[in-house]
């Protein structure tokens, strides 16, 4: 919850151009330190002192509103943001992204209702066929 | 991870050096692995020209979505805009039916209270069929209630969606092989969104209902009635 002079305190500290920015995409006025950039291009901020609980930590998508959606997040960072772990990635080797040879070398966001969706399909063979019944004249 | 650990089992195990000498095969054990490199890209392959092949050899090619097609002419942005706020009203009032059948009811429940509040994003549980928009069918469909759940869907009024979620509504789950139980509630009515999970989060419920959100975004009303 937001009031008229928090949002004015902010307006006063972010400026202008990241007051539009984040009125359009969070609906709110948040100041906060960089904390860091992950490959898809999302900025993560934090501010531990000023914040409520639970919103200490917030992500400034990459994809402007509506577009963006919260498994555009990689994997440590969403660790990060969802307060499981308290080192962001970028200081944590464990969580670090291309650290192992599996790893895919971008980050791949959800698929779903996009051309690479996944569609399901059999690999074995009809256990019966259908057949076209044919009626004899009368 | 590994080197670090190396020294300290060395010089507890010493003997492993000198059985290693007299053993000539103990060295190249990684040679000796027929086992081909599996990694997560090996499936995309390349060309020899450098372009990346699909799974059946063929050359990849990426055609674009019906949402990333450009505009062309006057009439398509005005039919766009006319979507825009077709679908922005569709999508931030969504108004659910309810049918909660098993346990993943409760976790639906879940996201209507105070933690998840699903009323900030104006989805409201109808009780009624004809005042709502989706129908959440959570959990075990048994084939007593089938009917009653087409019923139901019939009773909707267009657009209707439906997101099926649980295990149990997705393919029967636990009870698959149950001679009461439906296989799949998409056997009685079309899905659009399936949850996985016995029973899914609510967070899970929650992204389910964003990535319908973003399936109505990309709906192209006015557009298509324009192109017939």
């Amino acid at each position: 919850m937001s009031t008229v002079l928090r949002t004015l305190r902010n307006l006063r500290r972010i400026g202008f151009k990241d007051f539009g920015h984040q009125m359009q995409n969070i609906g709110d006025t948040k100041v906060g330190t960089l904390i860091g950039v992950d490959r898809f291009g999302n900025k993560y901020y934090e501010n531990m002192e000023e914040e409520l609980p639970l919103r200490t930590r917030w992500v400034d998508y990459k994809v402007n509103w509506p577009e963006f959606q919260p498994d555009q997040i990689e994997p440590g960072w969403h660790a990060w943001i969802s307060y499981m772990v308290d080192t962001p990635p970028t200081g944590d080797k464990i969580l670090q992204p291309g650290q192992r040879t599996w790893e895919i070398p971008e980050h791949r966001p959800n698929p779903t209702f996009s051309r690479a969706a996944f569609k399901t399909y059999s690999t074995t063979r009809p256990k019966y066929s259908a057949w076209t019944p044919v009626a004899a004249p009368r | 991870m590994l080197p670090m650990v190396r020294p300290a089992v060395s010089g507890a195990l010493c003997v492993r050096p000198r059985l290693a000498s007299c053993l000539p095969r103990a060295s190249p054990i990684a040679a000796l692995s027929t086992s081909s490199v599996k990694s997560a890209t090996a499936l995309e392959r390349q060309s020899s020209s450098g372009r990346s092949l699909t799974a059946s050899g063929k050359v990849r090619k990426e055609v674009p979505l019906p949402s990333q097609e450009k505009k062309e002419g006057a009439m398509q942005y005005v039919l766009t805009t006319l979507d825009q706020v077709t679908n922005w009203a569709r999508q931030s009032s969504l108004w659910p039916m309810t049918f909660g059948l098993a346990c993943c009811a409760v976790e639906m429940m879940h996201l209507s209270t105070p933690r998840y509040d699903q009323d900030r994003l104006g989805i409201i549980f109808r009780a009624s069929p004809r005042q709502s928009d989706v129908m959440i069918v959570a959990g075990t469909l048994t084939n007593k209630m089938a009917p009653a759940l087409r019923q139901v869907y019939d009773q909707m009024p267009d657009p209707r969606w439906v997101i099926s979620m649980g295990s149990c509504a997705n393919g029967g789950g636990y009870y698959h092989y149950s001679y009461s139980v439906v296989r799949g509630c998409d056997r009685i009515v079309p899905v659009d969104v399936y949850v996985p999970g016995c029973p899914p989060t609510s967070e899970a419920l929650m992204y389910g209902i964003f990535q319908l959100q973003k399936k109505m975004r990309h709906t192209r009303i006015t557009r298509m009635w324009y192109r017939r």
